[in-house]
């Protein structure tokens, strides 16, 4: 993927870049907000991962101007600030996404191919795979090996999440937004017993596990 | 009724409204109680000179025989209401228009109605011996009696309008204060709980001293609010400040992580690391979460919040960690729904810390319940368990910022949930309660 990351401090911004890049990305790296809107507008990005406070123009105002002129490349915002009336300024100004320092890279590189993947996650499946694991979105009936596993209606919106974004890392924020639209950070870490509970019924009674820990980031299921 | 009354009695313009008439209704009444006197004292006396010139004019007469003629002739023409004559001669008849006989001699006051409609009232005698026999003449006293209606009605007509009106206007003059003392004491209210903002709305109908107190308040509130602002600041510009370095720490160990395998002894040390400065991140997020809740600014964008759908799904987020501890959590949603206008993400902060606390805080097997209920019509969210409680005297210090009982000092935990917690409560206009449970703590939060 092609990305821009519009970050003042170097420190930070050379180490987004650099993980980014180890990972494949293409990724250009601009200090200020000026120069930030003349390269956004120009190249064609997948995402744009934009610091909130910048000299010249802030993130805000880049934003609102690149929305207002048409352009509808995915943002993720990147804050200092990190308060709701932030999060939620930042959403309204066109940002598709937010994330507050200090952040893990995992975190980032998550949210990022999720919103360059924003588009087709609404494809018209009724039967997602992984290995020998199959559900039936329509009957809601979840098979491994050919057999059926019981799941709880949350049990069953959890794994759907993870099937969905096959191959790609879901952290631990982006499951209790998605599974239950809860997007303020509890400090037990809930969704790992959530996804122990999943793992006892999809993946203890077989021999390969299907549900990944992602060190320092979150889940994913491979295919 | 009475308690209204008694209070209004205890508020100073009416007692001063009272104390001003009374005074006003004394001075008035020992005033006309004087000219009362006078005047009467000089009817009195100019009824005496009358009565002297009388006894004069017969004393002029030659001999007793002349006095009777004299007494009997003038008492022909005399009006008995008015004047009454009688001459007693040394033998004993009686000349006059009336019999009056006394033993001793000079002024009396004396009474001759007894059933006779021509003597009317009391009357003002004066007798004195006359060539042997005894003269008394009296003079009617009616005018002096008159007087008295006339001064009664002065009385009725002049000083009771005047107290009446006094009196009213005083109690008008006093609740018009007693409502401008009160805005004051409203405004000084709301400052006491914290509402910063809150001013005195003077306005030019109040009295001098009244808006000059209303404007010391408001000059005093405007400077705590400025100083309190700029404390504020100080402390998110801070947070805001360290939260670069802060990130920059994260990002130089989540590079040395990526080169470190995890199981090596520089591994488990880097974690340890990475975790701490996790937590630093997340104290500095609690406080300017908290600034923010303070400042109120979240109140912009309130919207109205299922309740029951929150606590539902907090019960459910939080149950397998409650089950993994060996702990109980349920919850007691009633089936109305129950909605609040507010920010559905510091609600479940707010649920969710308390959550935490009850979780942490409790020894495996205990019970956790979160309750949802209305109560006079105001939702009610209760987080109760059953574990060990907080004492007593504890109570209004855990609300502290970063308080932590001693019990918990090895516990998790950043000392700024109940902040928060308390941060949300207040922005949302309720009240927040931390009760016993008998055993263990009930926190009682009535929106």
């Amino acid at each position: 993927m092609k990305l821009l990351v519009v970050e003042d401090d170097a420190t930070t911004g050379t180490y987004i870049a650099r993980g980014l890049r180890e990972e494949g990305h293409t990724v250009d790296l601009v200090a200020e907000g000026r120069e930030g809107l003349i390269q956004a507008t120009s190249g064609a990005y997948d995402v744009l991962i934009v610091d909130r406070m910048l000299p010249e123009i802030d993130g805000l105002t880049l934003v609102k101007t690149l929305r207002g002129a048409g352009n509808l490349t995915p943002v993720l915002f990147l804050t200092a600030m990190g308060s709701v009336d932030d999060r939620i300024s930042g959403l309204n100004a066109g940002g598709d996404d937010y994330l507050v320092k200090p952040f893990a890279f995992g975190e980032l590189s998550a949210r990022v191919t999720a919103l360059a993947r924003r588009p087709q996650a609404m494809e018209q499946e009724t039967v997602l795979r992984a290995g020998d694991l199959e559900m039936q979105l329509i009957t809601r009936k979840v098979t491994r090996a050919g057999q059926e596993i019981d799941l709880l209606p949350r049990e069953f919106a959890l794994l759907e999440h993870l099937l969905r974004r096959k191959g790609r890392v879901q952290t631990r924020t982006m499951l209790l937004e998605a599974v239950w639209d809860i997007s303020f950070d509890p400090m037990t870490n809930v969704v790992e017993t959530h996804i122990s509970r999943l793992r006892a019924k999809v993946d203890k009674p077989f021999d390969r596990e299907l549900i990944q820990t992602v060190r320092g980031a979150g889940y994913r299921i491979d295919g | 009724m009475t308690a209204r009354l008694a209070q209004l009695w205890r508020s100073m313009p009416v007692r001063l409204a009272l104390l001003l008439v009374l005074l006003f209704s004394t001075v008035s009444l020992m005033g006309l109680a004087a000219s009362y006197a006078v005047t009467q004292n000089s009817f009195e006396t100019a009824i005496r000179a009358d009565l002297e010139q009388d006894i004069a004019g017969f004393r002029a007469a030659p001999n007793a025989r002349a006095v009777a003629l004299l007494v009997d002739a003038e008492s022909r023409d005399a009006d008995p209401s008015r004047v009454v004559l009688s001459y007693i001669t040394p033998s004993g008849r009686i000349y006059g228009n009336g019999a009056i006989a006394r033993d001793d001699e000079g002024y009396h006051i004396v009474s001759l109605a007894e059933g006779r409609a021509e003597y009317d009232g009391v009357y003002l005698s004066l007798t004195t011996p006359l060539y042997g026999g005894q003269l008394t003449v009296a003079r009617s006293r009616a005018q002096i009696e008159g007087l008295r209606t006339v001064f009664l009605n002065i009385l009725l007509i002049s000083l009771l309008p005047t107290v009446l009106v006094a009196l009213s206007g005083g109690l008008y003059l006093a609740r018009r204060s007693k409502r401008h003392v009160d805005v004051i004491g409203r405004t000084l209210d709301d400052l006491t709980t914290g509402d910063l903002a809150a001013r005195v709305t003077v306005s030019p109908g109040w009295a001098d001293d009244l808006q000059r107190i209303g404007s010391k308040v408001n000059q005093m509130a405007g400077a705590q609010e400025a100083q309190t602002q700029m404390l504020r600041q100080v402390s998110s510009d801070i947070a805001h400040d360290l939260k670069t370095p802060i990130q920059r720490v994260a990002v130089h160990l989540d590079d040395l992580a990526r080169n470190l395998p995890e199981d090596t002894d520089e591994g488990i040390l880097l974690a340890k690391a990475q975790e701490e400065v996790a937590g630093i991140a997340s104290v500095f997020q609690s406080l300017l979460q908290i600034a923010s809740v303070e400042a109120g600014s979240p109140k912009t964008h309130f919207a109205s919040v299922d309740l029951n759908q929150l606590c539902e799904t907090l019960t459910e987020v939080y149950e397998p960690a409650a089950a993994a501890k060996q702990q109980r959590l349920h919850s007691v949603v009633p089936d109305a729904q129950i909605t609040v206008s507010g920010d559905k993400n510091l609600l479940g902060q707010m649920m969710s810390n308390l959550l935490e606390n009850a979780m942490r805080h409790t020894p495996e097997g205990s019970e956790i319940t979160l309750t949802l209920s209305r109560t006079q019509g105001r939702p009610v969210i209760e987080v109760a368990d059953n574990g060990p409680g907080i004492p007593e005297d504890a109570r209004d210090k855990v609300l502290r910022r970063l308080y932590r009982l001693d019990a918990s000092r090895h516990t998790p935990g950043n000392g700024l949930g109940l902040s928060l917690v308390e941060g949300v409560v207040k922005l949302h206009g309720g009240q927040i309660a931390l009760l016993d449970n008998a055993p263990g703590l009930l926190v009682r939060i009535t929106l």
